[in-house]
């Protein structure tokens, strides 16, 4: 698969059907990999697919100007496709590299099974639906739905549905209940409960803003946390304040959130943040039965406007 | 002053015992994630887990925010109220790379100007260091004169040694703290020589390594090179995860937040990968990526050494493990042209 990647971004640079390849190289520490952006025909050699190509590549396209190759995770495609909803992205533009994905390994997941530190790991491969971890010399062996990402367990769509060219065979939806266990904990919870645990883990937010720069829903110009006149919310991290932040966000985004994980992910102290992102997910399902990035051709949710469904207030 | 040592069970005891004249703080991870914590009286759990904090210890002198003042209209004028001195520290555990952190801007808040909310803090803080035995892939802190188990930055040094932890004191305020502590048994020759050993060890377990020779000259070199910058830039998402919860970065922003006739003015750590750091009426000088990227390793390792001798940066490896898209710093440091041929 990683070999006809590299065959069709090298092809597609020399033909000239695009100026860009975005794809994943190895990154520099174990088990990462790294965003990859090149106008190079050689530095399509370098392009991998494994279990740790996490990003969500779909977010670097708003920035970009020309013709994109784009390697394209189920989750990615979704995202590319509200993005051409949404006027963001042509459709012209972008040769969508299909990858069917079994889910992307979490390392924190990892840790806890192991018992250690990933930097203690030595080795950790994906075969089929099992997970399999060396360290001082023993190997450990788990079901992969134990080591991927709480969003790849959820995950509706893991081949692309959109694409130009797929590499790889389709891959079915693991469906998992264990991918909303830390939602149905909170809607457990007595309000008082779930206010102090929000308190808590949003009193160690930093606002370094990862979670809005890594999402290719959170494409604005400018952010309304930017704005000074009004100024809708404190720039410094004060908790409450970033409590406004993120529930403005995720209004922001819905009906766009594909439930890629990425905020959640990229978060540096951890925040669940996908526990708000995933519940917001469901209520767009659930009241407008749409799911963002199925159908390049449907409308985008909350900005199309059709006269017979509008309120008199708006008619 | 002779070394001492003390058995790691007794720790707690240790620290109770501070408690009484300073106010504690020690790696936790109660909040959520590894911090600098308020000793709560038990737990010394992080001897084991602890290799180090995602927030840095610099948010104990520079907080993520603070408030500078209160201000209420009062006739003509406005009425001022100061927040309270900073309360007098123990920073139990600060590795190296931190405490040489500290001793980076201090340039800025002591030798700069004096800045009396970080120096407050500062001035009356008592750090205990311990050092690294597992520094982490991402740790490069040897290329840039640390060494993940010594320190000439804290007051008193820690070395693990086994059941115990070996207590070197390294300035006068160290001695004296040492000198008024109780429970510590004095070290044998042989404690000293495996504390010698295990600093060695560590030393050689930092495997990512920089190239900074002559670093400020190679910055100046390539610093109009938009090619190189833009490539360099190409994947960075413009967060503030390196910058912020880097230990040496500083930049703060200063706001007001007024409410009838009556407000706070915080201050909150600011971030140059932001393009609203340099946002102007008129103009962005630094509207583009490449060129806000260029400015944090500029900064780190061309301007700040030009103003203040010292590189800002210590190879504590959290910009490197916390960037989401794994942005490096030491492949990008490592990339910087040597000076001549540069130009093209």
């Amino acid at each position: 698969m990683e070999q006809k990647l590299r065959n069709e971004a090298r092809a597609l640079l020399e033909q000239g059907k695009v100026d860009w390849i975005i794809g994943f190289e190895p990154g520099s520490l174990k088990f990462t990999t790294t965003p990859l952006i090149t106008k190079d025909k050689n530095d399509t050699e370098r392009l991998v697919i494994n279990p740790f190509i996490t990003n969500n590549l779909a977010n670097f396209l708003t920035g970009i100007k020309g013709r994109v190759g784009i390697v394209t995770k189920g989750c990615e495609s979704r995202s590319i496709v509200s993005l051409i909803q949404d006027n963001k992205v042509a459709r012209g533009d972008v040769v969508i590299l299909g990858v069917p994905c079994p889910g992307i390994i979490d390392l924190s997941k990892v840790e806890k099974l192991a018992g250690k530190h990933r930097d203690e790991l030595d080795d950790i491969t994906r075969e089929k639906d099992r997970v399999i971890i060396k360290v001082d010399g023993k190997t450990k062996e788990f079901p992969a739905t134990q080591a991927i990402f709480d969003h790849c367990l959820a995950c509706e769509l893991p081949t692309p549905k959109e694409y130009d060219i797929l590499l790889g065979e389709p891959t079915p939806p693991i469906a998992s209940p264990a991918a909303q266990e830390n939602i149905k904990k909170l809607k457990q919870m007595a309000p008082e409960e779930r206010w102090a645990f929000w308190e808590k883990e949003l009193a160690r937010c930093t606002r370094c803003y990862a979670c809005r720069n890594v999402c290719p829903a959170c494409f604005c110009q400018r952010c309304f946390v930017e704005e000074t006149e009004p100024q809708w919310v404190l720039p410094a991290p004060r908790w409450q304040d970033n409590l406004i932040f993120q529930i403005i966000r995720n209004i922001h985004v819905a009906g766009r959130c594909t439930d890629c994980g990425e905020c959640e992910r990229a978060c540096p102290v951890k925040i669940p943040l996908r526990s708000l992102t995933r519940e917001m997910y469901d209520i767009v399902g659930e009241l407008f039965q749409f799911k963002s990035g199925m159908d390049k051709d449907a409308l985008p949710l909350l900005t199309h406007y059709a006269e017979q469904e509008a309120e008199d207030l708006f008619r | 002053m002779a070394s001492k040592k003390i058995n790691k069970k007794d720790i707690a005891k240790l620290l109770n015992q501070w408690s009484r004249d300073f106010a504690v703080f020690a790696p936790s991870r109660e909040s959520g994630v590894a911090t600098m914590a308020r000793w709560g009286g038990k737990d010394t759990g992080f001897l084991d887990w602890y290799r180090n904090t995602v927030v840095a210890p610099k948010a104990n002198f520079l907080p993520q925010m603070e408030e500078m003042f209160r201000f209420q209209k009062d006739g003509e004028g406005y009425h001022i109220e100061l927040p309270p001195d900073g309360e007098k520290q123990l920073i139990f555990g600060i590795r190296p790379c931190d405490a040489r952190a500290l001793a980076i801007i201090d340039a800025n808040f002591k030798d700069l100007y004096q800045d009396p909310y970080y120096l407050s803090r500062r001035n009356n803080a008592v750090l205990i260091g311990l050092g690294c035995t597992s520094p982490g892939e991402s740790c490069f802190c040897t290329s840039l004169g640390i060494s993940p188990a010594e320190s000439n930055d804290v007051d008193l040094m820690l070395t693990d040694i086994g059941n115990e932890l070996l207590a070197e004191a390294v300035s006068a305020a160290g001695k004296k703290l040492i000198a008024k502590t109780s429970g510590l048994k004095a070290a044998t020759r042989n404690d000293e020589a495996r504390a010698k050993e295990v600093k060695k060890t560590a030393h050689n377990k930092v495997t990512r390594k920089i190239n900074a020779e002559g670093i400020v000259e190679r910055l100046l070199a390539c610093f109009d090179d938009q090619g190189f910058w833009e490539k360099v830039a190409a994947k960075c998402i413009s967060c503030g995860i390196c910058t912020l919860l880097c230990p040496t970065c500083y930049c703060f922003d200063i706001n007001d937040e007024l409410i009838k006739q009556q407000g706070t003015r915080f201050r909150s750590l600011d971030s140059c990968a932001f393009p609203v750091y340099t946002k102007m009426p008129m103009e962005n000088p630094r509207a583009e990526k490449w060129k806000r990227v260029r400015q944090k390793v500029c900064h780190k390792y061309g301007f700040f050494p030009m103003s203040f001798k010292d590189i800002a940066c210590t190879g504590c490896g959290r910009c490197v493990r916390l960037c989401p898209v794994n942005w490096d710093i030491t492949q990008v440091i490592n990339s910087v042209p040597a000076k001549t041929g540069v130009k093209k």
